[in-house]
């Protein structure tokens, strides 16, 4: 009787050290797991980082290329209204009908904002709009309310059509066309 | 140590006797080695996406130097280090439709397709659906119909070289300005894809009376105004014909969207004194292609436009 506890007490103590060792590897293993989870998350921020990085560059980029092109596409230039097709001239009374139709074009050119400043003569920061137009000096085509980059910006002449008591003359100032990608970052 | 071991090789039977622990910790490791394996396979097949995607973007910002001003033609290359599959891929749906670009690249000698496309609202690039190679050539033209719609870019691989035959002069002398080396007009071989115009038996036909361009026994039709009239001729030479069609139906919508531009234009115009007489002239033309927006069509849109040219031209004011 003695002996049959004693044994059983044996095989209870090895019980606990076998359950002891057990629970001992589930913990390294869940231990080298988290440490694989660790290092795969941190190399996965620092690569996710770069790729964001690499996107705001090429978005820098595609902006500074896109600028010196833009006053030329159709929905700016002015083709022969003002005379021969001249280039970098933008046709302010179009964008102003642009304006209005804005919404269609909002992903057209894969860009944030386009904006217009007269430079010459200055005319301030007054907003362009319906009710002021010409007598402005700041027309804001495009203005999607996203964190942007530095703006990219071209000289451009700004022409329009004039009234006066013989007829509609050409009228062309200078401005400065500039455009920013979305920051990704 | 020495017991332990003895009894995790073999016991006195001589089959091989492993404790729950030894058990355990190899299925755990076998886990862990295919969680690692499968995670790393991942790895790589994100970084082929993203390397498809960053160099989709790039070629999509080398095709911004190709739009015109008072220039006729644009021209310029790209060198992608891989061998690359470009495939074009044309969405004419929306209001002004869109240019997609997908890059497949060779990885171990075998093609390795993505999944990531990067589309472009702003460019009609025509090419053969997939295109192959290392260095691309790509020149442009403005389209003109009647007013400026967009800079149509030509897309080739200096892997695939054409041969012009029989070609008029100014063909000739649009083409051999470009100084591209794999398009030639003479020495035309069976390895050459060759373009015969008027007459003959070519891989492309053009038939510059019919204004059609036959090619993989299928026509396409092609019109122009202005000075440059044969923009999409060209178009209709380096594309198949469902990229092509794609992109005049892009065109047409893009044509549309700037005639209500310029009718709202004229109504700004008209305070300052000048008549309105291209409203109707391009309402006529809207309606047109509200009805038709394919390259069969394109003639009856020509002869639309050149109306509206006219009456812009004999206007008080210009307005385009």
């Amino acid at each position: 009787m003695y002996g049959m506890l004693k044994t059983k007490q044996k095989l209870k103590i090895k019980n606990k050290h076998g359950q002891l060792k057990i629970q001992q590897m589930i913990f390294m293993i869940l231990a080298v797991m988290f440490l694989f989870i660790l290092v795969a998350l941190f190399f996965l921020s620092i690569s996710l980082n770069k790729m964001k990085k690499e996107a705001t560059n090429l978005a820098e980029k595609n902006s500074m290329l896109l600028v010196s092109k833009l006053a030329n596409s159709p929905e700016f230039s002015c083709e022969n209204a003002f005379g021969s097709n001249k280039p970098n001239c933008i046709d302010f009374d179009k964008i102003m009908a642009l304006k209005k139709d804005i919404a269609k074009y909002s992903d057209f050119w894969g860009i944030a904002k386009i904006e217009i400043r007269k430079v010459y003569p200055n005319q301030g920061n007054v907003s362009c709009n319906t009710e002021n137009y010409p007598n402005c000096g700041d027309l804001k085509i495009l203005d999607k309310k996203v964190k942007v980059l530095p703006y990219s910006y071209t000289f451009v002449s700004l022409c329009r059509k004039e009234f006066s008591e013989t007829g509609p003359y050409n009228k062309c100032e200078l401005a400065r066309l500039m455009v920013s990608s979305q920051d990704r970052t | 140590m020495e017991k332990r071991s003895l009894q995790l090789v073999h016991n006195k039977f001589g089959a091989l006797e492993l404790s729950f622990g030894w058990l355990f910790a190899i299925i755990a490791g076998i886990v862990i080695i295919f969680i690692a394996i499968y995670i790393s396979s991942k790895l790589i097949g994100s970084s082929q996406e993203t390397i498809s995607a960053e160099t989709g973007k790039e070629i999509n910002i080398l095709l911004n130097p190709l739009e015109t001003s008072f220039e006729s033609t644009q021209t310029t290359s790209i060198t992608i280090p891989t061998e690359t599959r470009i495939n074009n891929i044309c969405d004419d749906t929306g209001t002004f439709g869109r240019q997609g670009i997908k890059l497949d690249q060779k990885s171990f000698g075998k093609w390795v397709s993505t999944n990531t496309m990067v589309y472009i609202n702003n460019k009609y690039l025509f090419s053969e659906s997939i295109i192959e190679g290392k260095r691309f050539y790509l020149f442009s033209k403005p389209f003109n119909f009647p007013f400026k719609i967009a800079d149509l870019i030509y897309m080739t691989s200096s892997a695939k070289t054409y041969c012009f035959v029989d070609a008029p002069y100014e063909v000739i002398s649009d083409i051999s300005n470009l100084n591209q080396s794999n398009i030639l007009f003479e020495n035309c071989s069976n390895k050459t894809v060759n373009i015969c115009f008027n007459n003959g038996n070519c891989a492309v036909n053009v038939n510059l009376n019919s204004r059609t361009v036959k090619k993989d026994k299928s026509t396409v039709y092609f019109s122009g105004l202005g000075e440059d009239t044969n923009a999409l001729m060209y178009a209709a030479i380096f594309s198949d014909k469902a990229n092509y069609e794609c992109q005049v139906t892009r065109l047409l919508l893009r044509l549309k969207e700037l005639s209500s531009l310029y009718k709202e234009k004229i109504i700004s115009l008209q305070g300052i004194g000048c008549t309105d007489s291209l409203s109707g002239r391009l309402n006529e033309l809207e309606n047109l292609i509200s009805n038709s927006t394919t390259s069969r069509n394109l003639d009856e849109i020509a002869m639309k436009a050149a109306k509206v040219e006219e009456t812009n031209n004999g206007g008080v004011c210009m307005v385009c």
